[in-house]
């Protein structure tokens, strides 16, 4: 063999070293960058959306879907600046398909739906389903992006504020408050959430909770919320005994409740409120006739011979 | 085959190999580096006279500053917009001036017949090609640091001039930002490698071709791994994993995503990719040397 041929065949060997020992190294660089290399990214996050650009747009745009994103996110900021609500879906729609990773894109998408084309639409079906929209697009931002405590917070404050599930969403403001970086006061939402619907079994635990979370005294936001939390604590350790301030804070939330539109919380053998057998709503204890259908409280309980108190509880549990 | 063996036969396949020939590379080592180093400093020398490449450099810069002109967004998404639209700006005209500086490298040398003085000295054609190379890798080194010098600037004035809002503020995220360009200039010497390949066997058209069509498939070699996994004739999985193992991987040096979102990027990730990037290029630079060996000049 000739020294020229011997040489090629050198090279030709540490070529194929040098290829060999980079085999690992790529599978290496595939788990430090999941959000990047995960072979489902594509098929999974992103067939699962119906409107917007297709997977393939996506994947040809290959490292300039960040900027891609951008671009469309300033179209939808002047859609929304020009009032053209309900255009600038597709377009959100686009920019968290395009970079699932922009969180305020996912936020702003979320609350646009649950929030205003909520208030814009006119029917109860039309606000059902942009309430759900909302909700859903949220609970997609935090899929992807598990380990982000400003997309979890944005989907548990959606919950609690907009569709008033405080139970589900009191499970989200304890995930996000678990990630280093969490505001102090998603701690006070998460016992709140229990607070408004009188849960105590969940309240005590969760106060319990809240008074050990943030103990640093050197953080003024932290001492802040130690003084909530203990007087919080204080507050309800002393009337938990109490039946009848338990009765006045559900009047207050009932008032509340009445002004929101939402489904009264009846508390067994109220004093305070009488359940009206036909329409189902409450009215102050005592009353003649039901506020809001008018219909005769005293000759129907009377007729069914049985107290008032007991309708309101039977009227609670249906509910 | 796992990848740990891999690794192990791959090593010791190049320990092997360069035992064996240990006689042969060890003068030529020595010998090489000052006129690789020689034939680099006139390669720079001539891309300063390109005009081309200034005014590009130029129209980088005043692109970057006209960026600070969304004022209407909130300063959480001013930072985010001059974030990836700088890193965006640094990336692609560093690209394209790689493409067009080093695509001329040697074609012209061969067109304009210099490359017989050069090589009638004490030359050898490996060491020609490697100082072009390194000649190629300052120039873009250069024009880098420059576009990402513009770009810190831009971000630490905007960090001043907005005013943060309770709920949004304006974060330069410079540390990041430095990162990603850095990333990005490994990418272009992978790239630049590569084109130095090409042009020692292709003509200057030709070249330039290929860069554009490498610097897309290179860009995209999640979706390429993905179309592999689920291609379903056998000849097809075949040739999307050639493409795949032959085509360099810029994906891996493109951290704008992550420094765009302001998410936490480890440091150490870098090794990974720039291991493998050297890898690349030894590879790479070694065909370049073999084939610019046996042109007939």
């Amino acid at each position: 063999m000739g020294p020229r041929k011997s040489r090629n065949l050198l090279l030709g060997f540490l070529m194929v070293g040098i290829l060999l020992m980079l085999i690992p190294v790529q599978e290496a660089i595939h788990k430090s960058r999941p959000h990047v290399f995960d072979p489902d990214r594509k098929t999974k996050r992103v067939s699962s959306i119906s409107i917007g650009p297709t997977p393939a747009v996506i994947a040809s745009l290959g490292g300039f879907r960040t900027v891609a994103a951008d671009l469309l996110w300033l179209k939808a900021v002047r859609i929304w600046d020009g009032g053209s609500w309900w255009a600038m879906l597709p377009i959100l729609d686009a920019v968290t398909q395009l970079d699932p990773q922009f969180i305020l894109a996912w936020q702003v998408y979320g609350w646009h739906a649950a929030y205003n084309l909520h208030a814009e639409s006119e029917t109860i079906v039309d606000k059902r389903y942009w309430l759900a929209n909302g909700v859903k697009t949220l609970e997609r931002g935090v899929e992807a992006n598990p380990s982000n405590w400003e997309m979890i917070f944005e989907l548990g404050w959606t919950l609690y504020d907009r569709a008033h599930e405080p139970w589900r969403a009191a499970e989200y403001f304890y995930k996000a408050d678990q990630f280093p970086g969490a505001k102090s006061y998603i701690t006070r939402l998460y016992y709140r959430c229990f607070e408004g619907v009188m849960d105590f079994d969940r309240l005590f635990p969760a106060l319990e909770y809240a008074k050990g979370r943030h103990n640093d005294p050197t953080v003024s936001d932290d001492v802040q919320h130690q003084v909530i939390v203990n007087r919080d604590y204080d507050w309800w350790m002393q009337h938990r005994d109490d039946p009848l301030e338990h009765r006045r804070q559900i009047v207050i939330e009932n008032t509340k409740r009445a002004e929101r539109s939402v489904p009264f919380y009846l508390y067994p053998d109220d004093p305070y409120w009488d359940v009206c057998p036909i329409c189902g709503l409450p009215s102050p204890k005592g009353s003649d006739v039901c506020s809001v259908c008018s219909a005769p409280l005293k000759a129907l309980s009377e007729r069914a011979g049985r107290p008032s108190s007991e309708s309101t509880a039977s009227a609670g549990e249906r509910r | 085959m796992t990848p740990q063996l891999a690794f192990l036969i791959g090593l010791f396949i190049v320990i092997v190999a360069l035992v064996l020939t240990r006689k042969q590379w060890a003068p030529a080592v020595l010998h090489a580096v000052p006129s690789i180093w020689r034939i680099a400093k006139i390669t720079v020398a001539e891309a300063r006279r390109r005009r081309v490449i200034q005014a590009v450099v130029i129209l980088v810069v005043l692109i970057l500053i006209s960026m600070t002109f969304f004022s209407y967004l909130s300063p959480q998404e001013q930072s985010r917009m001059l974030i990836s639209g700088g890193l965006a700006a640094v990336t692609v005209f560093g690209i394209l001036l790689a493409i067009f500086v080093a695509a001329f490298l040697i074609p012209q040398e061969l067109e304009n017949r210099t490359v017989y003085a050069i090589l009638a000295k004490p030359v050898r054609r490996f060491e020609f090609v490697l100082g072009k190379y390194v000649g190629a890798l300052i120039i873009l080194a250069v024009i880098v640091v420059t576009m990402t010098v513009v770009l810190v600037g831009v971000l630490l004035l905007q960090d001043k001039l907005v005013q943060d809002l309770p709920d949004s503020a304006f974060d330069p995220n410079i540390g990041g930002v430095v990162f990603a360009a850095v990333m990005s200039y490994f990418a272009i010497a992978v790239l630049t490698a590569l084109i130095v390949l090409i042009s020692t066997v292709a003509s200057t058209t030709m070249t330039i071709i290929s860069a554009f069509i490498i610097w897309a498939v290179g860009s995209l070699q999640s979706t390429i791994s993905d179309l592999a996994a689920h291609a379903e004739l056998p000849v097809t999985k075949a040739l999307l994993t050639i493409v795949y193992i032959v085509v360099p991987k810029l994906e891996n040096f493109d951290f704008r995503h992550e420094v765009s979102n302001f998410m936490p990027v480890s440091y150490m990730a870098a090794w990974n990719p720039l291991l493998q990037g050297i890898g690349y290029v030894a590879v790479v630079m070694i065909l370049a040397s073999v084939f610019f060996n046996d042109r007939q000049v």
